[in-house]
């Protein structure tokens, strides 16, 4: 809404919270390149997507299928949630007290809503893989499972057919060369798993 | 003397023809001319501005163009001569300021300042001038036109009639306006020099409007449509207001059925602290959330508090975020929780009050929901909440569109 030429005594603009993208997980396991937008510590890190769009946060809504406990002195927790695409493997440690206490009171499979970091980093095998750091994970109804599919199709359709149309998704175009056909079914698969 | 400001709009005003200014040199040049010189800035600045203008063969810069414009066309850096009707006068906010108002033409509206070492004969209310060599400029983001002493002021004879062109609410900007709008709610005065201020609307949206103290104002009836004539739009923090001072209102018949805010549709991706149970200060007007201490940050401690439940969130659609505060009745039907019962939560719980945040985020984080209401200072004030319910039509629409294509 703010467009305006605002007056030169304010400092910038306002702080905006960065949103919760919705991607599948099989669109997530294909991701592999982060950037950082600008040269400050404190700039955001994003992951692009291979439908081109930047990612700092994602949402997610599935099933916790398996939680585990690992580590001694430093101790996580590694939550795996299903989407009918596949999988997101979520990582709560002490930085993220708030979520390893809910993973921590969870039983699975139970459904549940996640806000999380997304990251790349080189596993031992020298591959690229996506970490999920979690902000929350709170256990919900069926429901916003259902909704969230609809959602992520939705924004999966979309992004397809804006391919090429930012500088984000251009750059993911030279990066993945996405074929649109495989997105298309891959949101076309999720909703046909569920019941009409 | 401090030349900056000068030097900055001359330099602002070689850059629009595409030449790079010398800034260092430009305000050396001013302070010569007004410092040894004792010439007025105003003078300064144009000797300078003609003197770059020759050096560069421009033309129509700084010289006294008097060729008439239209204010809707008014460019910020330019110097112009213009014919139009006093339609306000305010009061003036510093002794350099001879008279400040608003000038109109059949185009559009701007303010004017007249500095008080202009030496320029007082203009009245009503009546027509026509100004040679103002300069356009900008305070604050809103438009100005600076009434120097090298402007040439005559009055002039006109009855050219100006019907002011009413814009939608929404496509307000800093400046002078004229609306048409419903009073749909008066606030409580916070200023002791302030008349009224309260909401007024269209169709298109809601703005805030003032008016101050003057002789022979009168405050608008809530729930009456008024035709805004000439109304000052300032901007603060990134939100306009309606100053109607200066303003000309007209009562006019008929209803508007106000925008009641936007519906926004997304996840409550974020319950923040300061949600749940919580106590506010029982001074008459006050109503702010007490610290854990029940300390307000105006009236100290309060052990008298009022205990209210409240969500303070961000509602996510995957692609924009927005800030969402929300009010008691609605909480309690999100939440499944009444006022009473977070109290007696609160009250025989070890965690207190934590307990009725935690109870309330996880009942409610994580969801979808339509939420409707007012932006205020960049939060929503939810008037209306609703669960998102799965909807089979969507998912056949999808589907649709996933396969048509894809097959």
């Amino acid at each position: 809404m703010n467009d305006r030429k605002g007056p030169g005594f304010r400092s910038g603009p306002a702080f905006e919270r960065e949103p919760a993208r919705r991607v599948f997980a099989a669109e997530l396991r294909e991701t592999r390149h982060q950037f950082r937008d600008g040269e400050d510590e404190k700039s955001p890190t994003y992951v692009l997507i291979p439908t081109g769009v930047r990612c700092n946060r994602i949402f997610i809504a599935g099933t916790l299928t398996e939680k585990e406990r690992r580590g001694d002195q430093n101790a996580y927790y590694q939550a795996r949630i299903a989407d009918p695409t596949g999988l997101f493997y979520l990582m709560a440690g002490s930085y993220q007290p708030e979520a390893m206490q809910q993973i921590a009171k969870i039983e699975p499979p139970a459904f549940v809503a996640a806000v999380a970091k997304p990251g790349v980093f080189e596993s031992q095998s020298g591959a690229l893989r996506v970490s999920l750091r979690a902000e929350s994970v709170i256990v919900v109804e069926k429901d916003v499972r259902d909704l969230w599919v609809l959602d992520t199709a939705r924004a999966t359709l979309q992004r397809v057919d804006d391919l090429g149309k930012s500088p984000d998704s251009k750059k993911a175009q030279e990066i993945y060369a996405p074929d649109p056909a495989v997105y298309r079914r891959m949101a076309y698969d999720a909703l046909a798993q569920m019941k009409i | 003397m401090d030349l900056s400001e000068v030097t900055e709009r001359i330099s602002r005003k070689m850059e629009s023809r595409g030449i790079t200014p010398d800034r260092k040199k430009i305000e050396s040049k001013l302070h010569r001319l007004v410092d040894e010189f004792g010439v007025h800035v105003s003078e300064a600045e144009r000797t300078v501005m003609n003197e770059l203008a020759r050096e560069h063969s421009l033309t129509g810069m700084g010289t006294r163009s008097t060729e008439l414009r239209e204010i809707k066309d008014l460019v910020v850096g330019e110097w112009v001569t213009l014919q139009g009707k006093i339609v306000a006068l305010t009061t003036a906010p510093s002794p350099a300021i001879a008279q400040t108002g608003v000038i109109a033409d059949p185009s559009g509206a701007i303010r004017f300042v007249v500095w008080a070492r202009a030496n320029l004969p007082v203009m009245e209310a009503g009546k027509w001038y026509r100004l040679e060599s103002a300069v356009v400029d900008e305070f604050r983001g809103v438009p100005k036109l600076n009434v120097h002493g090298g402007t040439t002021l005559t009055p002039v004879e006109s009855d050219t009639p100006l019907i002011p062109s009413v814009v939608p609410v929404k496509d307000l900007a800093p400046g002078v306006a004229s609306v048409r709008v419903k009073v749909v709610q008066e606030w409580e005065v916070s200023h002791e020099r302030m008349l009224q201020s309260g909401l007024v609307g269209d169709e298109t949206g809601t703005v805030k409007f003032i008016v101050w103290k003057e002789e022979g104002k009168e405050k608008l009836v809530p729930g009456t449509v008024y035709h805004l004539y000439y109304a000052l739009v300032d901007e603060f923090n990134g939100r306009l207001s309606l100053n109607l001072s200066p303003a000309t209102c007209i009562p006019d018949e008929g209803d508007i059925a106000v925008a009641s805010g936007q519906t926004f549709r997304g996840v409550l991706i974020h319950v923040a602290p300061g949600s749940g149970l919580v106590k506010r200060c029982p001074v008459e007007g006050c109503n702010r959330v007490l610290s854990r201490q029940n300390y307000c940050p105006v009236h100290e401690i309060q052990k008298e508090f009022r205990y209210d439940l409240r969500i303070k969130g961000v509602l996510d659609d995957g692609t924009v975020t927005k800030n969402v505060l929300i009010q008691r009745e609605l909480v309690e039907a999100m939440a499944g929780i009444t006022l009473d019962d977070a109290q007696a939560l609160a009250e025989s719980n070890p965690l207190g009050m934590d307990e009725v945040f935690l109870r309330i985020r996880d009942a409610v984080q994580g969801r979808y929901y339509a939420m409707t209401g007012n932006e205020i200072d960049g939060r929503i004030l939810v008037r209306q909440c609703s669960h998102i319910a799965f909807e089979p039509m969507e998912l056949a629409g999808l589907l649709n569109r996933a396969g048509g294509e894809a097959q």
